[in-house]
């Protein structure tokens, strides 16, 4: 935007370069042949970024213009944008395209869709120093990916229906959702098909302290609350706005952003909940590596994120960016000590165990 | 055998066809299918969360199938027999159902039959359990009879008036005259009707994914595999089970109809009009179709308010806001190369249909049954995996030259191949190779033959390949979702979008514009191609 930025971006560039060629021989950090083609007459003159990079993003439509926009602008780069707010079918599409990679980032979508990517060697690394603050929960340990969002699973409820049928009583713990009054007027983001279903299940085996008989006891009582679990997430919301049914557990910002369109539903979030890390990836392969760092350094300012919370809803990861007005931060709400590897590598024995408890 | 040894073109054009089935459709296939692994596959099959999916996709199919060929063939024959009013009214009711993008008009059914819907809670005061079986059940019946309907009339509009003519006068009544003769006759078209819809019903997503809540079916399990979790591998062997499935399909269709002839269209010219229908009849035809035309439009009805309103159905004031969306930034491109992807992979795949119809069905060579039921495979592909083994394949880095847009536009001929050859095949099964024989007697070759003399008998099926191909290419997502660029977005994948971001008002108002183009196109090209070419098929 003015020459000051460009400068401190350059900065940080040449910084990042630096790291990476000290690490150089970590194997993962290997250049791609088409790293930086300039670079290769003196060491410390590591130009500026230039030309365009193509980003896959899985963020919402109404953030992806005007985010990307915001880093053309700061960084002088720009961009092709393959827009698809399905994070799984860009990971698979990233996984189909490894002979030929079109994409140099991988933005948006919980870190659960960036990290199999890296345990395939389809990611190149990239520690950029402006993580280097975030907590360890935040980012991959090599740098395959770096978190930079945070969303939290809440609650949403049918305003009139909630007043009407349940003394607009919303729930403050998730034991709440056991009382007879709610049944077969809850729904829930199926958790075999859909990452936040998933991410409630498995919240609810770390609230009772990885106790599963406990968890399990607890989805058996829920699921007979439950009138249908839904495949997809955004789905089961559109289902609340139209009064179909009175509450579902849901993703915190999708909730406010619903509210904000002037749809009659209210979001609170009970305690002990989960959260996702919303994550960025440099796509091996990359054929403009260099800008591709500059996008990731970006991301993870205080600038970019304060845009992306006012567009999205959703946190920062970086912690004195401000929530948006009327969504929870992580300091605020009361969190589960929730461990995503756990979480990751359990992830078929626990639905399984959901699929035998609840006789789906 | 032997007239491709006397005629090299037509063996150099049977080479071709196979090596674009090979190319196209095995080749990419094959990709999915070994990408589990032999250990992917032991170790889905033994987890075990098949079962219930195949179970449920079993159900639906049976259920869905039933309703929708036996609503397909009333609405055939009332346009084909009856002398009910309003037939070029019907004729575009009869292709609506096939222009729905996936998720667009099923969450139309839901806001009108939900528990809360504005029909079964606003106007009956019911709170009906939609989700599930019986709502699958129901909008699959909607959704697929048109593909029967279509084969069915094709098949019903070549059968000879004359044998009907002739039992009449011998004595037999209407419906006997229906039972004994009308019926037998259309059974090539019946077969591939049933045939064609199960398969299509069983490989369909869109609707299971909005009504089906938590009665997973196969295709719903694979999506969501990938979706969820990004399990490619699972979900890949989740789409060889639905291969099976069709495989298992076209070996009883085989079995059925045996090596019977359905041959009514013989040497000579016949223009004798068909027997009248009673008056009551042709009466019943049109109340039936009218119910049928009114709950179609009342979905697209609620799409066309939500386009025009801010917030359906919540705050009902009207907005041009939705529109002027569309026709902002690459929206409007997305169109266009909707349009152009859409009309060009029609045009290919239908003559490439009727041509590989005919190749097949006149074919004495060995092997034949093989391409047969290879041409009938892409139907049982969920569109995902079309997609995927298309990316697979063909994203190589030797390739990286060739334009995407054809990419996408393979994909959609050899996707949507299946109902065009079925009813070239279904066609062919009626004319009588006399025919053929008469032309290369005169001294055609025949290759010659088949296009100066079959082809113009087989129009109607041309046109069946061609609605249904453009149509469907219009409405999918599912495939274009791995191959689309940023150069190359269509408006299913511009919906999708929108859908995602629950952006209703934005999401139907692309849907109405989509839709409306794609008639407009019909309609046009019905106009140049000289009559009612291409707006349904069924000569009324």
């Amino acid at each position: 935007m003015t020459p000051e930025i460009d400068r401190r971006t350059f900065l940080k560039l040449t910084g990042a370069t630096a790291v990476i060629a000290a690490c150089g021989g970590a194997g993962t950090t290997t250049a791609s042949p088409s790293f930086s083609p300039g670079a290769s007459g003196g060491v410390p003159a590591t130009p500026k970024p230039t030309g365009r990079i193509s980003i896959y993003s899985a963020l919402n439509d109404s953030t992806n213009n005007e985010l990307f926009g915001a880093f053309q602008k700061a960084t002088g780069i720009g961009f092709d944008m393959l827009p698809l707010a399905a994070a799984g079918e860009l990971q698979t599409r990233i996984t189909a395209e490894k002979n030929s990679p079109k994409a140099d980032i991988f933005v948006g979508g919980s870190s659960e869709f960036h990290d199999p990517l890296g345990k395939q060697g389809l990611l190149e690394a990239y520690k950029s120093p402006n993580a280097k603050d975030l907590k360890a929960e935040f980012k991959e340990a090599n740098g395959l990916w770096t978190g930079w969002y945070t969303g939290i699973f809440g609650f949403i409820s049918n305003n009139d229906r909630l007043a009407k049928e349940l003394g607009g009583k919303k729930p403050a713990t998730w034991d709440d959702l056991l009382d007879p009054a709610w049944k077969g007027k809850l729904i829930l983001p199926d958790p075999i098909k859909t990452g936040g279903g998933y991410i409630f299940m498995a919240t609810q085996i770390f609230r009772f302290n990885r106790d599963e008989a406990k968890a399990m006891d607890f989805m058996k009582k829920l699921h007979a609350n439950i009138a249908q679990y839904i495949p997809t997430s955004p789905g089961a919301l559109s289902l609340i706005d139209q009064g179909q049914f009175v509450g579902c557990p849901n993703w915190s910002h999708d909730i406010l952003t619903e509210k904000s369109k002037g749809n009659p539903v209210e979001l609170n979030v009970p305690s002990d909940t989960g959260f996702e890390v919303g994550a960025v990836s440099i796509v091996k392969g990359a054929k403009n590596f260099p800008a591709a760092q500059a996008f990731v350094d970006w991301v993870l300012t205080k600038e970019a994120g304060a845009l992306n919370v006012k567009l999205s809803n959703r946190g920062s990861t970086i912690s004195d960016v401000a929530p948006a007005p009327g969504a929870p931060s992580l300091t605020q709400v009361k969190l589960v000590n929730y461990d995503r590897q756990w979480a990751t590598d359990n992830k078929d024995r626990i639905l399984k165990l959901w699929q035998q408890t609840v006789g789906l | 055998m032997r007239s491709l040894r006397r005629e090299p073109a037509l063996l150099l054009a049977l080479l071709a066809v196979i090596a674009l089935v090979l190319a196209f459709i095995v080749y990419p296939q094959v990709q999915v299918v070994v990408a589990p692994g032999p250990g992917g596959y032991v170790s889905f099959l033994e987890g075990g969360t098949w079962t219930g999916p195949l179970v449920h996709s079993l159900e639906v199919m049976a259920l869905s199938t039933t309703t929708a060929v036996l609503l397909g063939f009333v609405y055939a024959y009332a346009m084909v027999y009856s002398e009910m009013r309003w037939k070029p009214f019907f004729r575009l009711i009869g292709i609506l159902p096939l222009l729905s993008p996936p998720f667009v008009v099923a969450a139309a059914y839901v806001l009108l039959f939900g528990p809360r819907g504005i029909i079964t809670y606003g106007v009956f005061g019911q709170t009906p359990i939609i989700f599930g079986l019986l709502g699958i059940w129901g909008v699959q019946t909607i959704a697929f009879f048109p593909f029967a309907y279509q084969l069915i009339a094709d098949a019903l509009s070549r059968s000879d008036a004359r044998m009907e003519q002739a039992a009449r006068n011998l004595g037999a009544g209407p419906w006997r005259v229906f039972r004994t003769v009308t019926l037998p006759l259309s059974r090539p078209g019946l077969g591939a009707a049933i045939l064609t819809t199960a398969i299509y019903i069983v490989e369909d997503f869109g609707n299971p994914q909005l009504v089906g809540g938590q009665f997973t079916v196969l295709p719903t399990q694979a999506y969501n595999l990938i979706s969820g979790f990004g399990e490619f591998t699972s979900a890949a062997a989740v789409s060889t089970l639905l291969l099976l499935i069709a495989l298992a399909l076209y070996v009883a269709k085989i079995r059925l109809d045996g090596g019977r002839s359905f041959v009514t269209i013989s040497g000579r010219a016949s223009s004798m009009p068909r027997p009248p229908v009673p008056a009551a009849l042709s009466w019943a035809c049109f109340a039936g179709c009218l119910l049928l035309a009114g709950l179609i439009l009342m979905i697209y009805g609620t799409l066309l308010v939500s386009a025009i309103t801010v917030l359906f159905p919540i705050n009902l004031t009207p907005t041009a806001r939705h529109f002027t969306f569309v026709a902002t930034g690459s929206n409007a491109d997305a169109l266009r190369n909707t349009l152009v992807f859409s009309g060009v992979a029609a045009l290919v795949s239908a003559i490439l249909a009727l041509f590989a119809g005919w190749i097949v069905q006149r074919g004495d060579w060995p092997g034949k049954g093989i391409l047969d039921f290879l041409f009938i495979l892409p139907a049982a592909i969920p569109g995902i995996f079309f997609g995927i083994g298309y990316l697979t394949a063909f994203n190589q880095p030797w390739l990286d030259w060739v334009d995407r847009g054809w990419l996408i536009i393979l994909s959609m001929v050899f996707w949507n191949i299946p109902v065009g050859y079925q009813a070239s095949v279904a066609g062919l099964r009626q004319i009588d190779r006399s025919i053929d024989e008469a032309a290369t007697s005169l001294g055609a070759s025949r290759l010659r033959g088949f296009w100066d003399v079959i082809r113009p008998m087989l129009a109607g099926s041309l046109r069946v390949g061609l609605v249904t191909t453009f149509v469907r290419a219009v409405t999918t997502l599912s495939v274009v979702i791995f191959l689309f660029t940023p150069a190359t977005t269509v408006a299913t994948i511009r919906i999708y979008q929108l859908v995602n971001d629950l952006n209703w008002g934005g999401a139907t108002a692309f849907t109405v514009a989509d839709i409306t183009m794609a008639i407009l196109a019909l309609v046009v090209f019905a106009a140049l191609a000289r009559g009612r070419l291409a707006l349904g098929m069924a000569r009324g």
